[in-house]
């Protein structure tokens, strides 16, 4: 396996505001990474950083081996990168089908398709997501859950190699967050590494390979889904440094009282 | 198989084109004006002259402020750009041949509008409006000082028999900027535009390279005015900065197309037409005071039909409809 994304101590400035510093770690072809931290840790900075939106205050992002931070804002698509918005942005006075039509025009492969062939494409995908049933509406029209949904099918109408998706379950219920998961597992099936920022654990927990954990700016753990919730410098994270060391002395007592325990019988 | 069913996309007001049917009744009227000159009535074939050389500038108008969502208050300068051209085309060569006044034009607007295009077009928003307010004051009093272009007061332009001709041209320069208008709204550039107003970061991220879609439309947006403005220049018979950098010519396009129906195909010959109707009567019946009820006219139509009389036929709901959907355009 070789990595197809690498962050290479990645800082990012907003006048005083650090939201990112050097932050470094590589994404493996196909596989399926968590990015989470507490709200202002900087992952939506990191998303807007390997997107293109942003260019890095210092660092650099390669794609398959490739500085990206020169590549304008149109053109990361055809380098195979496409992304999901926290806040949606709907194309709100096209229908659906249409929002998802302009991504197939567009993107990585659009030159090679006509309008006709664009909206074909566009009603697949419409269906791939569980949009058929409102390809017509107006995308102003739509649910939470729904604009979420055509977030995701116009990232993959851009047909990419890495997909970015940045909180595209919050607002779900069980049910939908189950069908996100299944769909988002059918897309990495088919090639499609995938990078997910989401504040819901237990969906990370199940389909991440590997999460990275970022903290004011910082990346504070990397790992496997399990080992990076164990430790202890993500529980302090989440829910601060009292707690953190209560949990330390919580185990540490634990185990002296097994020490203890073992030592007895003797 | 579904994918295959043909989408829906001319069948909704704010839809790429809009009322399907609208734009029928639009063109059959269009056929109607070719025959008003057989009329032999002055008056008449000059109020039509002018609502299709309206009609015009507005579509010039709605490509650019209608389709890509970039209000240009200065789409003049395009008017005033072709006008110049046709009346230095007769001064300095001799040159009365309409349509190749109009090529000329066409030509200078697409280089002023790359020129001035690609700096000002990659600001975003109201400052792309302010750019063009000043571009078009700028530019109006530059040629007002140049002498090989008449100077402070202007050219004459010798006219060609027959005058119909000037008629038929400007129907001509409607009617190429009302098909342009919808075939161009109809296919991926057109949609790339709409995404751009509707939100160009998102449509950057699909791959929309916005500032060379926002000038290629304000270059296509200023063939238009330009072309109107070679015709005038003819039909008028004289051209000086003041006529051909009016602020009516400004205005007018604008008011119309919002009147007509922002980002549709019919909405600015619609607009045009209601417009002229409507000051044209006020005119007659108030001559000294018509601005003044002209004006009241721009202020409710902008306040009570934000998106033009055609989108009165696709609402639903009645009255109550009505008020929500004019809700939704408040602050």
């Amino acid at each position: 396996m070789s990595a197809i994304l690498e962050v290479r101590g990645v800082g990012m400035r907003f006048g005083g505001l650090h939201a990112l510093s050097d932050v470094t770690f590589s994404i493996e072809k196909g596989s399926v990474v968590g990015l989470i931290g507490p709200n202002g840790s900087g992952k939506t900075t990191m998303m807007n950083i390997i997107s293109g939106v942003y260019k890095p205050s210092s660092g650099e992002v390669l794609f398959g081996g490739k500085r990206i931070a020169d590549v304008p804002m149109h053109d990361v698509c055809k380098l195979g990168i496409a992304r999901t918005f926290q806040i949606v942005k709907p194309f709100a006075n096209l229908t659906v089908r249409e929002n998802v039509a302009v991504g197939s025009m567009y993107g990585r492969t659009g030159s090679k398709r006509n309008s006709a062939q664009s909206f074909a494409r566009a009603q697949e995908l419409c269906e791939i997501v569980g949009l058929a049933r409102v390809a017509d509406k107006n995308a102003s029209d739509l649910t939470i859950p729904d604009r979420k949904r055509l977030e995701v099918a116009k990232a993959l109408a851009l047909d990419p190699d890495v997909l970015l998706l940045d909180e595209v379950m919050a607002g779900l219920n069980a049910t939908e967050v189950d069908e996100a998961l299944q769909l988002l597992r059918d897309v990495n099936a088919r090639g499609v590494t995938l990078i997910i920022v989401e504040h819901l654990m237990k969906a990370i927990m199940s389909i991440s390979q590997s999460i990275v954990v970022l903290a004011e700016g910082k990346k504070i753990a990397e790992g496997k889904p399990h080992d990076v919730v164990a430790s202890s410098a993500v529980v302090e994270a989440y829910l601060g440094s009292r707690f953190a060391r209560r949990q330390e002395e919580l185990a540490q007592t634990k185990r002296e009282a097994e020490e203890a325990a073992r030592v007895e019988p003797q | 198989m579904a994918a295959t069913a043909p989408p829906s996309r001319v069948t909704r007001a704010g839809g790429i084109t809009g009322n399907r049917t609208v734009f029928a009744i639009a063109c059959g009227l269009m056929v109607l004006f070719l025959l008003v000159p057989l009329a032999h009535n002055g008056y008449l074939e000059n109020l039509v002259r002018g609502v299709l050389m309206f009609a015009t500038l507005a579509y010039g108008w709605n490509m650019i402020g209608g389709y890509t969502g970039y209000v240009s208050f200065g789409n003049v300068v395009f008017f005033g750009l072709g006008s110049f051209t046709s009346a230095a085309l007769w001064q300095h060569f001799q040159q009365q041949n309409v349509l190749v006044a109009i090529v000329a034009s066409c030509l200078v607007a697409v280089v002023f509008a790359l020129v001035f295009g690609i700096p000002i077009l990659r600001l975003k928003g109201h400052y792309f409006g302010i750019a063009t307010l000043g571009l078009s004051i700028a530019i109006q009093e530059v040629i007002a000082n140049i002498d090989w272009l008449g100077g402070g007061s202007g050219f004459t332009v010798r006219q060609i028999e027959p005058f119909q001709i000037y008629y038929y041209a400007m129907w001509g320069v409607c009617a190429a900027s009302m098909a342009a208008t919808f075939f161009v709204a109809r296919s991926k550039f057109g949609y790339a535009l709409v995404a751009i107003r509707e939100n160009e970061e998102a449509a950057a991220i699909l791959g929309i390279d916005a500032t060379r879609m926002k000038v290629l439309a304000w270059a296509i947006s200023g063939m238009m005015a330009a072309s109107a403005g070679a015709v005038f220049a003819g039909a008028n018979g004289f051209v000086d900065p003041p006529t051909a950098f009016a602020i009516d010519n400004n205005v007018f396009p604008i008011v119309m197309t919002i009147l007509g129906g922002v980002g549709t195909a019919a909405g600015p010959l619609v607009g045009a037409l209601v417009l002229t109707a409507i000051n044209e009567t006020l005119w007659t019946h108030f001559p000294q005071i018509h601005t003044l009820f002209f004006g009241a006219v721009i202020v409710l139509v902008v306040v009570f039909l934000p998106r033009g009389v055609l989108w009165l036929l696709s609402l639903r709901g009645g009255i109550a409809g009505y008020l929500a959907s004019v809700k939704a355009y408040r602050v």
